[in-house]
């Protein structure tokens, strides 16, 4: 069976002023129609850069790797470069959300129009036809008094409206492949559950493949099938998402989770991951976890290691040079 | 609507309490100025061979209204601008304003205001290939040009043009007619005459105008182009120059027209320089005359009145044109929809 995404190998680079900065470091991931892939980890760790590469939406200092696929329906996306070829992967196919939804709409085009003009772009559909998709649409993400709104100016609408009318907009050409970069991040407390049970119920029902950002691993176990681990530009651990957040073998992941307040036991302490996340323009040779990791081994500096993922159990992959730690 | 109409009355209002405050403090000024009106007037007069006695210079300050209160005098010389377009007598030369202006100011607004438009003509469509091209090497030039337009002032571009010309024509170009139409009534000829004559001025005070213009359209667009609102469009395949115009470039305009009025303010201080380099006979020309060698105070006063309130109409028209172009601040006036 053939999926509906396919990662293989990638690597981003960045030019800079102050020198090329390795923001990818041979990703690999897949995902199914239908299913949630979470992707968590801290700021800084290549979670946006990998999804706006699915789109094509670095800017122009990006680098990818020749050797590197990103497959949507036998086709490498990487390597598109025609405006209709664009075009499948920047709204037909593939639709994005983003963690700003105030910054994300044009604030000085109206809601509506800014809907009208994508599905005529994508779809084969009159004026009055994309308006009326618009209205349901907007309905349908729990947008009261549809028709005013479509009217209005983003401005004009409150931060968890404003993020639903992005989802109607992402949703609203049928996309087989929805990208949420940290789509409750901005939110408030309350808000955010109401976009999180909304999502969750628009992914089973549209049945659309979703990859879900957040650094948030609360979030993950609320609406991910799949996890992967970010750290540093690598994919450290992944896998079926109860598995992981039961049975974490990364130290890293280990850190995630122990830093998640403790439901039972409020007073204890956080247990933040000690240290910071080097600079991407001196990131660490060898195991790129080894500057933080609790118990660094002569190996993992020098290159004695071996690099890539290794399966501990069916599904649950784990960084080689870190599947003993701990 | 009853909102936009409120707002524009009460910016229309503050206009003119603008305009009135800057009236006053050049009123005042030229009252600072030592010497009366009368008294210049006489002491003319004396080194013309007539004796003049304290009587004289009394009986003449009456003539001249001179012995009311200062306030008296102001509204008296504002309120003849507004209600008669009168602008008095200049004591100097003996000459009523208006007469002495006739035409001129007219003809140095035209100037300010055609270089005006031809450097956003130019500033807008270049500033936005300067800011989004992919070629880094049109982008440096377009920004070396715009750097010399800065750097380079105005009065040395007038002076290498009039090298340049005197050199290969003969002509230097100064004045804004040929001398045979100097003096002559308004003819189509005459307009012809002024026409290719104009552009010389125009080039040199829109040169500066169009790199500031250029300048500011770049770093606008610049900033548009980063912010997530353009990717998003972009992620939905919105590309090309539909994607550059109705998503930077459309958003940008708002600062753009903005910065109009201070251009106008910047052209209006270059005009004087200009003008006495290349001769020209208009307003900015007479205004030099009038503070720096005859010490011309009614004059000066009525051409920095003008100045002032071509200024201030230029920038509640740039507002309201705001007001109406983002909906931000149209929400904010008009209220509702
Ligand atoms: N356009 C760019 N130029 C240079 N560095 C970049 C660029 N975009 C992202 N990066 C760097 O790539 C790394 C990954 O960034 P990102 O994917 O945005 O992290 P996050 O996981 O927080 O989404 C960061 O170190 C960031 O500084
Ligand atoms: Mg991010």
């Amino acid at each position: 069976m053939s999926h509906l995404l396919e990662i293989k190998n990638l690597d981003v680079k960045f030019d800079t002023d102050e020198g090329r900065i390795i923001a990818i470091d041979n990703v690999s991931l897949t995902l199914d129609q239908g299913k949630v892939l979470g992707i968590v980890g801290e700021s800084g760790s290549g979670k946006s850069v990998t999804a706006k590469s699915i789109m094509q939406l670095n800017p122009g200092n990006t680098i990818y790797n020749d050797d590197a696929e990103i497959i949507i329906d036998n086709e490498n996306v990487l390597k598109f470069t025609s405006k209709n070829d664009l075009k499948k992967i920047r709204g037909g196919k593939v639709s994005m959300i983003f963690q700003e939804p105030m910054a994300s709409f044009a604030p000085a085009i109206k809601i509506g129009n800014q809907m009208i003009e994508q599905l005529l772009l994508h779809k084969e559909t009159e004026k009055n036809q994309a308006k009326q998709i618009s209205i349901d649409m907007l309905n349908r993400v729990g947008i009261a008094d549809a028709e005013k709104r479509f009217n209005q100016y983003a401005f004009e609408l409150s931060g968890g409206m404003r993020q639903r009318a992005m989802i109607a907009m992402a949703l609203s050409t049928m996309p087989k492949l929805l990208l949420a970069d940290e789509p409750t991040t901005a939110l408030d407390v309350t808000i955010q559950a109401q976009v999180i049970n909304l999502m969750k119920d628009i992914i089973k029902e549209y049945n659309m493949g979703v990859i879900f950002i957040t650094h948030d691993l609360g979030v993950i176990a609320q609406v991910a099938d799949d996890v992967a681990v970010m750290y540093l530009g690598s994919v450290v651990e992944r896998g079926p998402v109860n598995e992981i957040l039961k049975n974490p073998k990364h130290p890293y992941t280990r850190g995630l989770l122990n830093a998640l307040p403790d439901i039972n036991n409020l007073d204890a302490p956080l247990k933040p991951i000690p240290g910071n996340i080097p600079s991407p323009l001196d990131r660490p040779t060898g195991c790129v976890f080894r500057t933080r990791c609790p118990e660094p081994t002569h190996d993992c500096k020098e290159g004695n290691i071996e690099m890539g993922l290794i399966e501990v159990s069916p599904g649950h992959w784990v960084d080689k040079c870190c599947v003993n730690c701990g | 609507m009853i909102n936009f109409i409120q707002f524009t009355l009460t910016r229309a209002g503050l206009s003119i309490v603008t305009l009135l405050l800057v009236c006053f403090i050049v009123f005042s000024l030229m009252e600072l100025v030592p010497g009366t009106c009368a008294e210049r007037y006489l002491a003319f007069k004396n080194t013309q061979g007539s004796q003049i006695t304290y009587e004289d210079i009394e009986k003449e300050k009456i003539r001249l209204g001179l012995d009311k209160p200062f306030l008296y005098r102001y509204g008296k010389w504002v309120s003849d601008i507004v209600l008669k377009g009168d602008f008095g007598d200049s004591c100097i030369l003996r000459m009523n304003i208006n007469e002495l202006l006739s035409g001129r100011f007219v003809l140095s607004l035209t100037i300010c205001l055609v270089a005006l438009i031809f450097s956003y003509l130019i500033a807008i469509p270049v500033g936005i290939i300067s800011a989004t091209t992919k070629y880094a090497s049109l982008d440096t030039t377009l920004k070396f040009i715009s750097y010399l337009g800065i750097a380079l002032p105005n009065f040395l571009v007038a002076l290498c043009i009039m090298l340049f010309m005197t050199v290969f024509y003969g002509d230097t170009m100064t004045g804004l007619f040929s001398q045979e139409y100097e003096n002559q009534p308004w003819s189509s000829a005459k307009v012809m005459d002024f026409l290719s004559r104009a552009w010389l001025p125009i080039f040199v005070l829109g040169w500066n105008a169009t790199a500031f213009a250029l300048q500011t359209v770049r770093a606008l667009m610049l900033d548009e182009n980063d912010k997530l609102y353009v990717m998003a469009a972009r992620a939905r395949g919105i590309s090309g120059m539909k994607l550059l115009w109705r998503y930077p470039a459309k958003h940008s305009l708002g600062p753009v027209i903005n910065s109009i009025g201070f251009d106008l303010n910047r052209i209006f201080s270059a005009l004087p320089i200009v003008a006495l380099i290349l001769i020209l006979t208009e307003a900015g020309a007479l205004l030099i005359e009038a503070l720096a060698r005859s010490n011309d105070q009614q004059l000066a006063g009525a051409i920095i009145f003008l100045l002032t309130a071509t200024i201030v109409f230029v920038n509640f028209v740039t507002d309201v044109l705001l007001a109406i172009m983002d909906p931000r601040i149209r929400k904010g006036v008009m209220g509702g929809n």
